[in-house]
């Protein structure tokens, strides 16, 4: 060890000295960064930038205009930053053409940095509050999330600037056995789901040491339905996700490491790409990494398109050209992975710490979360929620806290009605359960499961039977067909689910629907199985009084679900001088009476609830009623 | 050869082959384990039918025999209340899915899911589900055997004898979910595809999905 | 599906100039189907048994795979394609609701192109953009916050694109065109 000590670390020393020229936030002059991460993108930000580029251009300002990720405030895409010498940072949100031109007239010609329209000062400062002065900034702690947004993730130096693949240069002066261990000693658990120790995981894989040849592998093939966050990261820090994966391959004593990232995904896989190019000319990936003897490379893998893949057997079988099947664990990839050889496979996020755990070391590591659950959880907060976004807070947050604190609570003033965690193989958590801590072993013993960090926020509006059928459509979609319990068992929940939806379901129902749930669990051939009963078992557990209305009273109490409900038009409060609903709706349903107020044709609705939403708030006129028939009812208390 | 070993299966001593699978010892030695997708000749099980849920003594849950190697001292029992409930769930589930109409069926009395309803007291009928109603139409096109997709259940044994006996590659699994199936390439006629009529995979069929068109009407 | 004069050239020519690209072993065969994909739009039975040949398999095998990934298709799509996102963020804010009226609209089921050959329609897991729900991508756009209304005015700007001969969609390549430069 002796010899090659700091032998890296000079080398990096150079390399980083180079790139600390183009540090974006340190330089004289302004620096505007436009987050265009897909969602960005999808919010209007290439216009945004275009704007901004040519203002710029048309007063020759000295300024430029970056890119970067997402900085996680989705709510308020586009965002920009804006960094002027003089003036603290100031991230902008709900960015348009109009408010870019303006911004450039006023704050970068001008000096007025416009705070009316400001979100939020990023370092302290006297004009203006920063993250830590909101709740939300009070409650996070960004650990991989820290430089998303803040850098441009197609240029290799801004990563290296903020002391990237410095934790690289560490590893290579250790031994492979010396960063296992410090892993080990961190008690990092996997983020991909279900929280093996990622130190055992490797320790696994150089068990075999009569072969030589090991893989390793980044998991980003990011299925679940309503989670983004390894697209997030993958657009807006790829390198660290990169180093992550170098050093795992120099623990691990691999030569070849593959990401395999879901198709989906393009703008993540371009700046994979670009990323991977950029890390060879700076010689941190290829032949000698950092002047060592060590030799790495990564390839690219695109899935498909098929959520199964995200299970390690099948994401191996269809990198090798088969169909994404899973096959019975033992052996585990660890043992017999890619190639029949021995295989690390990671998740983005957890690959995400490793630098920082290298860095920082493993006492600052563990003094973030829970003994048994170290570190943060990043998580995609979406549904009815105030602040919709990618937020990173240290394990064991309650759910609580993460709903009301971070996310600012249920959107509308409506009521709270339950959390979806852990997307399809997760369940649904309601009020009463708000205070238990996020931690891998917490959440599992209240029938959800961490998952990869898709949390949706659910309110009175959302009917708890209507999101059990959604998630067993998408895993009955998504089996892969191979054993029994998965492809049959998961079609049979549906149809019964489909039956209570539409007011067919009966009594026994409900007694097939939890027996066959708890037989799936425990007889599926893989993981996607044995947890895609998890959303109808929460579901039963928690929220019986909604099944048994369904069935019972042939009524959706959410007033969700199409069959169950008609939407009405309430004669007292509709106005003759207003016609709004009549141009939102899509098939001409609505039409004027002869008292010139409006009623539905209910043979023509097709129930889109575009009306109720047309409707003045002043009139509020349009009403869902359930069951369906109560609209006769009512039709005859106001003749 | 391995070393022998000594195994407990529902009582009785048996000796074994260190690391062989569990499915195989069981049957070699005439206890019965419910199967449908397990061939002996196979690198590696498929585990996919769900029957022959077993268990052993220091296991928290049933294991599928067929991938379960035997070792020093096992001590295993082929039923139990939850590997009844287990194996009863996935026999439903196959008949659910399976079209009946044994009487006139080439292979009825030879058909394995009629043996295992027997063995383990299972109705043919599924109770608690409904049947899914399949109507695909049977390929009859070749003079030697007859393919009829309704009464298939997946066991993919007619595909590893296609591979790795026949070796010819004239059919094999599409799609996925709840639409996989037995196809050819292109979902073509068995005769314009590269079968060659040579009835292996007739012969591994475990029900009467692939039959020879001179057992039928027998 | 009966191949038009000409078009089993096309197929030759590009599967061929993709054969050429790859090492001829079954882990770029998903690769090679993702390129063919990308070239003709989809993945001909042709494409098939020219691979197939080259890797030394049984065509049987690649149409397994291609059957079994939700990204490869039998069937040339529409000249534009519309994937309504199905994720749970969209789902439970309405995305049921646009894909029907892009059903309505279109007359066409999900998975089905239209007789003009003009439009597909897919559903799409979750293309990770919750915070806008619900999301529709049509061709590479991806378009949040869609509303009933508003996919009649999708589908309009289209129709308009077409008369004015095709002004609209050059409007819009350019920006695009910036986008693959970078």
């Amino acid at each position: 060890m002796g010899e090659k000590k700091n032998h890296a670390e000079k080398q990096y020393q150079e390399i980083k000295t180079k790139a600390e020229v183009k540090k974006p936030l340190t330089q004289d002059k302004t620096v505007v960064m436009v987050g265009t991460a897909t969602c960005g993108k999808a919010a209007g930000a290439i216009d945004v930038r275009e704007t901004f580029k040519e203002e710029i251009n048309k007063r020759k300002l000295n300024a430029e205009v970056v890119e970067v990720g997402c900085i996680g405030h989705c709510y308020a895409e586009p965002l920009v930053v804006i960094s002027k010498p003089g003036f603290p940072s100031l991230c902008y949100g709900n960015v348009d053409e109009g408010l870019s031109s303006r911004l450039v007239e006023d704050y970068l010609v001008g000096d007025d940095p416009c705070y009316e329209y400001a979100l939020v000062a990023l370092e302290p400062n006297e004009e203006f509050p920063t993250f830590t002065d909101f709740p939300r900034g009070m409650f996070e702690q960004k650990v991989i999330l820290e430089q998303c947004g803040l850098i441009d993730p197609e240029q290799i130096d801004h990563y290296i600037a903020v002391d990237g693949y410095h934790a690289l240069a560490k590893a290579l002066d250790m031994e492979p056995k010396e960063v296992i261990e410090m892993i080990k000693e961190s008690r990092l658990r996997g983020r991909g789901g279900a929280g093996f120790p990622t130190g055992k995981k490797w320790d696994f894989c150089c068990m075999n040491v009569q072969d030589p040849v090991r893989y390793v592998i980044c998991n980003a093939d990011e299925g679940d339905p309503g989670a983004f966050m390894d697209r997030s990261i993958l657009e807006s820090n790829p390198h660290q996700v990169i180093e992550g994966l170098i050093i795992c391959g120099y623990a691990v004593g691999a030569s070849q490491g593959f990401i395999y990232v879901r198709s989906e995904y393009p703008q993540a896989v371009r700046r994979i790409y670009t990323a991977l190019e950029q890390a060879r000319e700076k010689g941190l990936l290829g032949e000698g990494i950092l002047n060592t003897d060590f030799s790495f490379d990564i390839e690219v893998f695109q899935g498909s398109g098929a959520f199964v893949c995200g299970e390690e057997t099948a994401l191996i079988h269809s990198m090798e050209g088969k169909t994404g099947m899973p096959r019975h664990r033992p052996p585990f990839p660890a043992e017999v992975g890619f190639r029949g050889k021995p295989t690390v496979i990671n998740n983005v996020k957890t690959l995400s710490y490793i630098p920082h755990i290298l860095n920082k070391g493993v006492e600052w590591f563990q003094s973030i979360g829970t003994p048994d659950s170290p570190g943060t959880a990043v998580f995609a907060l979406v549904g009815k929620i105030e602040n919709t976004g990618l937020v990173e807070v240290p394990m064991g947050t309650t759910l609580r806290t993460l709903v009301y604190d971070v996310g600012g609570g249920i959107r509308n003033e409506k009521e709270f009605k339950a959390v979806q965690i852990g997307g399809p193989s997760g369940g649904c958590l309601p009020e009463s359960a708000l205070d238990i801590p996020i931690d891998f072993d917490s959440l599992q013993e209240a029938g959800a499961i961490m998952g990869s960090g898709g949390l949706v926020v659910l309110d009175e509006d959302d009917c708890m039977v209507e999101i059990a059928r959604f998630f067993l459509d998408f895993t009955q979609k998504e089996s892969c067909g191979k054993c029994t319990f998965c492809r049959l068992g998961t079609r049979h929940m549906l149809d019964i689910l489909m039956r209570i939806t539409t007011g067919q379901g009966e009594k026994k129902d409900i007694e097939i629907l939890g027996d066959l749930a708890v037989d799936i669990k425990n007889g599926s051939l893989c993981g996607l199985g044995k947890t895609a009963p998890n959303p109808v078992l929460t579901t039963l557990r928690y929220f019986m009084d909604e099944y048994e209305e369904h069935i019972q009273g042939k009524r959706c109490p959410s007033l969700m679900c199409p069959e169950l409900i008609n939407f009405y038009i309430v004669p007292k409060k509709c106005s003759k001088l207003c016609s709004a609903c009549v141009g939102s709706c899509p098939v001409e349903a609505i039409y004027t009476r002869e008292d010139g107020l409006k009623a539905i044709d209910l043979e023509k609705c097709v129930k889109c609830n575009s009306c109720p939403l047309a409707c003045p708030p002043e009139y509020d006129a349009i009403i869902k009623v359930s069951p369906p028939e109560r609209v006769e009812e009512l039709e005859k208390e106001n003749a | 050869m391995n070393k022998k070993i000594s195994i407990t299966i529902d009582g009785k001593e048996i000796s074994a082959e260190e690391g062989r699978e569990l499915l195989w010892v069981a049957l070699e030695n005439d206890i019965f384990i419910p199967n449908l997708c397990a061939l002996k000749e196979k690198d590696r099980p498929s585990a996919s039918c769900r029957l022959c849920f077993v268990e052993i003594e220091g296991f928290p849950r049933p294991v599928t025999s067929c991938t379960q190697p035997v070792t020093e001292g096992m001590v295993v029992n082929t039923r139990s209340p939850e590997v009844d409930r287990l194996v009863g769930t996935a026999f439903e589930l196959l008949l659910s899915d399976h079209r009946l109409g044994c009487s006139k069926c080439p292979k009825n009395k030879a058909c394995a899911l009629q043996r295992i309803a027997k063995e383990r007291k299972l109705k043919l009928k599924p109770k608690r589900l409904d049947k899914f109603e399949k109507d695909t139409p049977i390929d009859d096109s070749t003079d030697l055997f007859v393919l009829d997709r309704n009464r298939c259940v997946l066991c993919g044994r007619c595909i590893w004898a296609d591979r790795h006996i026949a070796r010819v590659g004239a059919i094999g699994f599409s799609q996925r979910g709840i639409k996989r199936k037995v196809s050819t390439f292109g979902d073509k006629l068995l005769k314009d595809s590269p079968c060659i009529e040579c009835g292996e995979c007739v012969e591994v069929c475990p029900v009467g999905a692939l039959v020879f068109k001179k057992d039928y009407g027998k | 599906m009966e191949l038009l004069e000409g078009e089993k050239e096309v197929i030759i020519s590009q599967v061929s100039e993709i054969l050429g690209k790859h090492k001829h072993n079954c882990e770029n065969l998903v690769p090679m189907l993702q390129e063919v994909q990308n070239q003709l739009g989809y993945v001909p039975e042709l494409a098939m048994e020219m691979i197939a040949d080259s890797l030394e398999v049984p065509a049987v095998a690649v149409y397994s795979i291609v059957t079994f990934y939700n990204q490869l298709r039998l069937n040339p799509p529409g000249d534009h394609q519309i994937r309504v996102c199905m994720g749970t963020a969209c789902h439970m804010i309405g995305g049921q609701i646009i894909l029907n009226s892009f059903e309505r609209r279109l007359q066409i089921e999900e998975g089905e192109t239209t007789e003009d050959r003009k439009f597909s329609l897919e559903r799409v897991a979750c293309v990770g953009c919750c915070a806008i729900a619900p999301v529709v991508v049509i061709d590479d756009l991806v378009d949040g916050k869609v509303t009933p209304t508003r996919v009649d005015g999708i589908l309009l700007s289209f129709e308009n694109s077409n008369n004015n001969e095709g002004k609209k969609e050059q409007e819009q390549k350019p920006v695009e065109r910036g986008e693959g430069q970078e």
